[in-house]
């Protein structure tokens, strides 16, 4: 350490520490002025004055005045641990978690710097080093709870159980028999469930049994306690007092799902796929009445009975479901049933009894075998279900006539308008689904689920500018971009980056795929705060499993079509890279003189409206720093806000690695981690990780025509490469070689002769035979014989449902690849042609393919025009002369 | 007739959030296309329009003009008053139009309530009648795209004037 200060300037340092503490930053910044007045290169001083720096937004200046104050004061531990504190401010815990330990040699016991340290490392996961600060902590001060249980954590974390459960016995142990006073009982049942969940962890079931008997009375939460009995009694097959438990759940809640399965299982009726033999449902089926007796009100022991019930029983129980819901009005039936649609069977059915309920209210005004009428709105409830309905069978004519009746019926039923958006959205017109979802919006302002909806119809169809007017209807301060971004709203964030992608714009959709990243970070990182207050507040079990959830975090659907999209872009990037600003003046270069002039001066006028805008904004910025000072960080400008930076990126490919790295270690078992991996690598000329993919794919699904693509494309590559020259090269070669025979399509067989197989598998399916076609191609051979390929397709019937017609194999999805096949990979616009005038007689909705019915069909848009949505009289003199003539003539009471 | 279980019908008014409903209703209610002046009585009507949901499906309204006399009288005109064609029969348009005429009745300056009417309406008439409205005028040729063109003038006064009249 330096020179120590004398006593004036010691206290005066003692008043920046706890200026500090108590955040008035002035003060301190005058106390460390005023001792460094005399010693300028007093270390510990400097590195305080920069801390507090760091604190009023000086952030340069900080980290300058805090790596001097080290320069000046190697040994000083405050010095190391305010280093520590500066770059934990940034979220640098890796060089934190290195100044701690600097600081520890030099003060090896100082309680301050060991707890954050242990912070950091619980944070880092590096849970041995979490152990052994805990460890240390415990040793230090065994009088603090906090101390005991922070140990046991860390030992939990890091994979020893036992030993927490030992820790926690011990601090027990240290207590008094009358432990714990009235105001800890929650704090010390808590730690008590969290100890048993640990037994249980740990596979001592009959232990844990014992414990929680035995701490019953200082277990607070009863709820708690009675679910981890009752699944302890079923572990441990104590199955008659495991029933009783569970029947006393039920009393309490009988919606808990779960509860349910408990009882199944302690009366031996349970199975994890939902397979049961008939004798196993007629119990079920007993079971289930006798406690529908019991719990009249309860939902889930009307509707879990649809799960396994079969045939005429289960046609029966559908029907008892489902009156009551269609008479009160239920908008979110058809979701509540639609995973029974699983089961062709069952859809069967279940289309036959509405079309039932259809038929009678129509005709009698009421349910079939029921003498009283049903309200009028059953009709219009039922004529939405079969919408739906149809929708789910693939039958868009159907469920739009369904919907248009059940419109016509009542026109001010919001969901209705939703549904006939979902529908048309099915069908491929994404103009009309959005049309209709605003149409639904308008209906009302106030609702921001119909907002919501309408604004990802809007991107579907690639109306962005359109999209985000609408969506900044429901954003506080009409700053939408930000805002959506605060709220993180990343299905917004998704769409609109997709919809970017779509339409070739790759740097806003960059920007989009990378908020929502960035979003996951922000996650990752808002856990720092709960290390120590789960702690303090002995939250225990709710610490451990938000621990987990951290861990698997990545492993979210969300991130993954984030990473997918933002890979997908680099790609598309390394491909094509964008034009450098002289290929720009070329191509202006090439336009006759008035366009010319036209574009610069559009050009001129929209960047100096961003530069005014801009400017705007960081006056905003700067005078909300001024006026609340320390309290609100106002946020920067965005200096990028169209993504264009981040396509001047040198190296796309080390981009995509990044958020590559983290799918192959979140999403493993998904296709597309390695197809990308695949694709990805071989542009970077990785032979042996883009092998590692292939390996990947053939774990996975060695039968998915992306994985076979990529596996023919691999070898047919490797084969046309040059002589391996560096013994680098000898030895991929000779691994390639060796690998090869791993893979069993290829197995004695030239990559042709591997094609051909292939085709012979799978030659009913279209996506199948698209990559077998693409290889041909690929390979060599004639082109002509592989649109042919294609074109032979079959599209059989897969579901025919008499007069409603047909539905087919083919998917619009698959079609729509297809056609960019052929358009883009064999570069045949006359098969593009013939494919899509094909396509738009499967998919009359399809705006991609013109079909007949969709929004860009010629016809249509003549049509629109000549019908004006509302009304027929167009005008009228006088408002409101004309009234009551038809409404009032059936109004006679 | 009507359903055997009973169903609630709640009134609720318009605002320019749900101003839609009502236009939605207009739209298959009447054979006219209302223009934005009626809206705007309508949402300066406050608590004289109404619309009416049965089991929180929209069905119908009532929506009213308040007239401003001098000396601060207020005449309530009727604009339109429709349920939709499902859901008659249920009381639904009664209830609408005693809820105006409740209101009416509270609001010491309303001495009258009135309505057009075309002359071969008879059920709407004898609606009306049920209520203590009468027939006190008859403008010949007052629409142009119906037949008969002719209205009548249906009315109600409540209040200090009936005791004039």
């Amino acid at each position: 350490m330096g020179a120590p200060l004398p006593p004036k300037e010691a206290n005066l340092f003692k008043l920046i520490v706890k200026s500090y503490e108590t955040k008035q930053y002035k003060k301190g910044l005058k106390a460390a002025d005023a001792i460094l007045k005399k010693f300028p290169d007093h270390g510990e001083t400097l590195s305080m004055r920069g801390l507090t720096l760091n604190c009023m937004d000086r952030k340069p200046e900080a980290y300058e005045l805090v790596r001097l104050g080290l320069k000046n004061d190697l040994k000083s531990h405050v010095c190391w641990h305010v280093y520590g504190l500066l770059y934990r401010s940034d979220r640098e815990y890796r060089e934190a978690i290195k100044c701690y330990r600097n600081a520890l040699r030099i003060d090896p016991d100082n309680i301050e710097i060991l707890r954050d340290l242990s912070l950091l490392q619980a944070q880092m996961r590096d849970l041995a080093g979490f152990v052994e600060t805990r460890q240390q902590l415990l040793s230090l001060k065994p009088s603090h709870r906090m101390n005991w249980i922070g140990f046991a954590v860390s030992q939990h974390l890091n994979s020893n159980a036992s030993k927490a459960i030992d820790i926690l016995e011990a601090y027990e142990g240290t207590l008094e028999e009358d432990y714990p006073p009235d105001n800890e009982r929650c704090e010390h049942g808590e730690m008590l469930l969290y100890k048993i969940s640990l037994l249980e962890e740990c596979g001592l079931l009959e232990k844990a049994i014992l414990e929680l008997h035995k701490k019953e009375s200082k277990i607070v939460d009863k709820l708690s306690y009675k679910e981890v009995e009752a699944s302890l009694l079923v572990k441990l097959n104590r199955l008659h007092g495991g029933e009783k438990l569970y029947r006393v759940l039920l009393s309490m809640n009988p919606d808990n799902y779960r509860y349910y399965e408990g009882l199944q299982k302690c009366v031996g009726l349970y199975s994890q796929n939902g397979q049961y033999s008939s004798d196993e449902i007629d119990q079920l089926d007993s079971l289930y009445k006798s406690l529908g007796q019991q719990y009249t009100w309860s939902s889930a022991v009307k509707r879990i009975p649809l799960d396994f019930l079969e045939d005429v029983k289960f046609q029966n129980a559908a029907d008892n479901y489902i009156r009551p819901l269609l008479t009160k009005g239920v908008p979110s039936l058809f979701s509540d049933l639609s995973p029974l649609y699983d089961h062709p069977s069952k859809a069967d059915i279940l289309e036959k009894l509405l079309l039932d309920l259809e038929e009678s209210i129509k005709t009698t005004g009421g349910y079939p075998g029921r003498s009283d009428k049903e309200p009028p709105s059953t009709l219009m409830w039922t004529l939405f279900y079969l919408a739906q309905h149809y929708d789910r069978r693939g039958l868009y004519d159907v469920a739009l006539a369904k919907i248009d009746e059940a419109l016509q019926h009542t026109p001010t039923v919001i969901d209705l308008y939703s549904v006939k958006s979902k529908i048309l959205k099915h069908g491929g017109d994404f103009t009309a689904a959005a049309e209709m979802a605003d149409e639904a919006r308008c209906m009302d302002l106030a609702d921001r689920y119909v907002n919501s909806q309408c604004v990802k119809r809007m991107l579907q169809a690639d109306q962005v500018p359109l999209a985000e007017k609408t969506a900044v209807l429901f954003t506080k301060d009409g700053d939408q971009h930000n805002n959506l971004h605060d709220m993180q709203c990343m299905w917004y964030e998704l769409a609109c980056g997709e919809s970017y992608f779509r339409q070739g714009d790759l740097g806003r959709a960059l920007k989009k795929f990378l908020a929502v990243e960035k979003h996951y970070a922000d996650i990752t990182e808002d856990q720092f705060d709960f290390h120590s207050y789960c702690l303090r507040k002995m939250t225990l079990r709710s610490y451990i499993e938000m621990l987990r959830f951290q861990d698997r975090l990545h492993a979210q659907d969300y991130f993954r079509k984030a990473a997918v999209g933002a890979i997908k872009c680099y790609i598309k990037l390394y491909d094509s890279p964008s034009k450098s600003s002289t290929e720009e003046e070329d191509e202006l270069a090439k336009l006759p003189a008035s366009q010319k002039k036209k574009l610069r001066q559009k050009q001129r006028k929209a960047e100096a409206r961003a530069k005014k805008e801009a400017e705007v904004k960081s006056e905003e910025a700067n005078v909300g720093g001024v006026s609340k000072p320390g309290k609100r960080q106002v946020k920067p400008v965005d200096p990028d806000p169209h993504g264009e930076k981040l396509l001047q990126t040198e190296d796309p490919l080390m981009e995509a690695g990044k958020y590559l790295k983290l799918l192959q270690k979140h999403s493993s078992d998904f296709l597309e981690t390695h197809l990308l991996s695949f694709e990805v690598n071989m542009r970077k000329k990785k032979i042996l990780l883009a092998l590692q993919a292939l390996k990947q794919l053939q774990r996975l699904d060695p039968g998915n025509p992306d994985a076979h693509r990529s596996l023919l494309k691999f070898f047919h590559k490797v084969a046309s490469m040059p002589a391996p020259a560096t013994d680098g090269e000898k030895l991929i070669s000779e691994v390639v070689e060796a690998e090869r025979p791993t893979f069993s399509h290829l197995l004695g067989k030239s990559l042709m002769e591997a094609n051909t197989v292939f085709l012979e598998q799978h030659k009913d399916s279209l996506l199948h035979r698209a990559a077998v076609a693409e290889m041909i191609y690929c390979l060599g051979q004639n082109k002509g014989d592989a649109v042919k390929l294609i074109e032979e397709s079959p599209n059989n019937v897969v579901y025919s449902n008499g007069s409603h017609g047909s539905v087919r194999e083919w998917k619009l999805k698959d079609c729509v690849a297809v056609h960019k096949i052929l358009g883009t990979v064999f570069n045949d616009n006359d098969a593009a042609t013939r494919w899509k005038i094909r396509c738009a007689e499967y998919f009359p909705y399809s705006t991609y393919f013109e079909g007949q019915r969709s929004s860009t069909h010629a016809s249509k848009k003549d049509s629109k025009q000549t019908h004006p949505e509302n009304g027929s009289i167009e005008s009228h003199p006088s408002n409101a002369k004309i009234e009551n003539t038809k409404a009032l003539k059936d109004l006679a009471i | 007739m009507g359903a055997g279980r009973a169903a609630s019908i709640s009134l609720d008014g318009v605002r320019d959030k749900n101003l839609m409903q009502l236009k939605k209703l207009n739209s298959v209610l009447f054979p006219v296309r209302y223009n934005e002046k009626y809206y705007a009585d309508v949402l300066a009507s406050g608590e004289f329009t109404k619309l009416a949901y049965y089991s929180d499906i929209c069905v119908g309204s009532i929506a009213c003009r308040l007239e401003k006399k001098e000396g601060g009288a207020v005449r309530v005109y009727i604009m339109t008053l429709g349920v939709l064609a499902p859901y008659r029969g249920l009381g639904i348009g009664t209830k609408l139009l005693e809820h105006v005429l409740d209101l009416s009745s509270k609001q010491s300056n309303i001495g009258e309530i009135y309505l057009h009417v075309q002359t071969n309406n008879e059920d709407a008439i004898n609606f009306y009648k049920k209520f203590g409205f009468e027939i006190t005028e008859t403008i010949q040729n007052y629409y142009t795209n119906i037949t008969p063109p002719d209205c009548y003038v249906v009315t109600k006064y409540i209040g200090q004037s009936e005791l004039k009249k």
